[in-house]
């Protein structure tokens, strides 16, 4: 099993405010592995990190042997991020949109087109995509973004809270393509305090809350060991 | 080079929004449409303007006089009523603006070379140019006419002495020095001159600096409004690039509005100014003094003003790091304003020079300072000056470039937000 990110002691400060206290967890190939927990758990502060948004304040972070600190331009080659309250160029079309986040990882035009064609499919925007993304509802603009998120096919796709604002029929449509991406070879690191959305995707989980991971394990494992019949149960029997 | 150049262009086609297109045309249209009534009324200024004559003397002076104001393009009304008041009230219910009442005995007056009134009535229908500009034209006639009158009546009383030695006996002759040149001539004329020949060089500055830092600073703002910006930070591409593309983008859209603003300006001032003649005497004073900016001058300026253009442009992108949103945005613009404005006023009505040491140190580093003040450096031939100036300015922008890369290659682009209520981390 390949491991694709190692994440080693990560700790993260905000001034006095310690948001990670120094977390371990990897991601391996083909895998969807979820943080779950509660707001301010410091989920959303461990993906930015590993998306080389926010720098480490102490700990290791190696994705595909590229240390983030020294690399962190090689590491973005290879991770698309999807943040929880991401937006879209308003001025830009749909597609126009996809064709300038594309042109960032195609090398070459064909690629580029194979790249927007994947978009396209994901989306499933249909003729909205020709017109601009200020006119789009939430939804649909989630649905744009995670289809630039996938569209490349990275390393590892970085989803932080992936169905937020989605519609029941909307998020089950995501997940179905979440793990359809990971089955061909897309690494899925996500977030989500959907404890039920995470027992659906993930292959491993782990629990955490105030800085640190509580546990983490399949969702089997867990259900198993805590002796629960869901992660909700599992998540409040490891916070007690 | 292809990241850059995608990223680039995106920041334009996001810049150059329908809503700006629209500003800008309707701008254009207005300057046009008030450009053209300005010209409008400066004609009118200059066509043949109506005047009432109410000639109660009927003298050989009174009908000199009169003739006088037809050479001058004066189209003469004569008033048919035999009395002041009748007259008044005929001139003020017709289209004329202007009365002229000899009195009687007026050319018996001139001949015993005693003092005699006109009368002359303004009627302010509007406070138009042309309807100001005709009261100030009769005025000079009859100063010239006074003018002729008293040299005339010298000329007869002492034919030896000419009446102009005797009404002005010291006669001053003017010479201007700048640096090693002299030329005959006003100080005060040369100087108006050169102040309205390089009066747009600040306003051209101070929009071009406005405009392009307000695009960069709205541009980031909108990046973290519109919640975009972490998504860019994360694509394969270097923080610096990010940072250039925009200020080269907002600086170029920025430069572009500038322009267009300027060419509106131009068109309407244009209109008041277009017919205007320089005298071939000031012409060859400016030459001689040298006060014109020669191909190297304008090199210099343009290098000053480029210059200051990046500085606001890598300022704007650090206070552009501080803003929240659109709207916090646009506060954080005014210190750069106010930095701007410093200049471009003191460029107006100071002498630097003349100021004291810490005052002086606090203008020139403000780095807008220097093409504000080099049009007047260059012209008075203080290049060290000026090339100082171009060199602090690069220093100083490759520091605030630097700055502006380093604050975007860390989690301070995300982190650092400048409000008086505590940082609300999201974890």
């Amino acid at each position: 099993m390949v491991t694709v990110l190692q994440v080693e002691g990560l700790k993260k400060f905000f001034g006095s405010l310690e948001a990670l206290k120094g977390i371990d967890f990897e991601v391996h190939e083909r895998e969807i592995f979820a943080l779950i927990g509660p707001n301010g758990a410091g989920k959303t502060t461990a993906l930015r990190v590993v998306s080389t948004l926010l720098a480490p304040s102490d700990g290791k972070v190696t994705f595909l042997g590229h240390d983030l600190r020294k690399n962190p331009e090689k590491i973005r080659e290879k991770i698309s991020y999807l943040p929880e309250e991401a937006g879209a160029y308003r001025n830009l079309r749909g597609t126009k949109y996809l064709r300038f986040m594309a042109n960032f990882y195609a090398s070459t035009g064909e690629e580029t087109e194979e790249f927007l064609k994947r978009a396209e499919g994901i989306a499933d925007l249909g003729n909205r995509l020709d017109e601009k993304v200020g006119t789009y509802s939430k939804g649909m603009v989630r649905k744009l973004l995670l289809a630039r998120a996938l569209m490349t096919r990275p390393a590892m796709a970085i989803l932080d809270e992936p169905t937020s604002g989605l519609d029941v029929i909307n998020s089950l449509e995501v997940r179905e393509i979440i793990k359809k991406y990971a089955r061909e070879g897309i690494s899925v690191l996500l977030s989500s305090h959907n404890m039920l959305e995470i027992e659906f995707l993930s292959d491993r989980v782990a629990m955490i809350d105030k800085g640190r991971i509580l546990d983490s394990g399949t969702p089997q494992e867990l259900k198993d060991k805590y002796q629960a019949t869901n992660l909700e149960v599992v998540f409040r029997s490891a916070l007690q | 080079m292809k990241r850059f150049t995608n990223l680039f262009f995106k920041e334009i086609r996001e810049l150059i929004t329908l809503q700006l297109v629209i500003s800008l045309l309707f701008f254009m249209g207005l300057f046009y449409f008030m450009g053209e009534l300005g010209k409008r009324e400066v004609k009118k200024a200059g066509a043949a303007q109506k005047i009432s004559v109410l000639d109660l003397d009927q003298s050989e002076f009174s009908k000199e006089l009169v003739d006088s104001l037809k050479t001058v393009n004066f189209q003469v009304e004569w008033v048919k009523e035999k009395d002041k008041e009748a007259a008044i009230q005929s001139a003020r219910n017709s289209d004329t603006n202007l009365l002229l009442v000899i009195p009687k005995g007026f050319g018996e007056s001139v001949a015993k070379f005693e003092v005699k009134e006109v009368e002359t009535y303004t009627f302010l229908r509007s406070f138009s140019l042309s309807g100001l500009k005709k009261s100030e034209i009769l005025k000079a006639i009859i100063s010239a006419t006074n003018n002729y009158l008293s040299n005339d009546f010298l000329k007869k009383k002492i034919p030896d002495i000419s009446s102009e030695s005797l009404k002005n006996p010291i006669k001053s002759k003017d010479f201007v020095i700048v640096k090693s040149r002299m030329a005959q001539g006003s100080a005060s004329a040369i100087a108006g001159f050169v102040y309205s020949q390089s009066i747009i060089v600040p306003v051209i500055l101070m929009m071009i600096i406005i405009y392009s830092s307000q695009m960069v600073i709205s541009a980031i703002a909108m990046e973290k409004q519109n919640k975009t910006l972490e998504t860019l930070l994360t694509v394969p591409i270097n923080r610096t690039s990010i940072v250039t593309a925009k200020m080269l983008a907002a600086g170029l859209v920025g430069l572009i509005s500038a322009v267009i603003y300027m060419f509106g300006f131009k068109f309407y001032f244009g209109s008041f100014t277009g017919d205007m003649r320089v005298s071939a005497d000031i012409t060859n004073v400016i030459q001689k003094l040298g006060l014109a900016l020669d191909t190297n001058g304008y090199l210099a300026l343009g290098i000053s003003l480029f210059f200051a253009i990046l500085c606001a442009l890598a300022l704007a992108t650090i206070l552009g790091v501080l803003a929240e949103d659109y709207r916090s945005a646009q506060s954080l613009i005014m210190p750069l304003i106010f930095l701007v404005l410093i200049p471009y006023f003191l460029s107006f009505f100071a002498d630097i020079r003349s100021l004291s040491t810490p005052v002086k140190v606090f203008i020139w580093a403000i780095p807008f300072s220097h093409p504000f003040l080099a049009t007047q450096n260059i012209l008075l031939e203080n290049y060290s000056a000026v090339l100082y100036g171009i060199l602090y300015m690069f220093i100083l922008f490759a520091v605030l470039v630097v700055l502006a890369a380093r604050i975007f290659s860390t989690d301070r682009v995300l982190t650092m937000k400048l409000r008086w209520r505590k940082k609300k981390v999201v974890l």
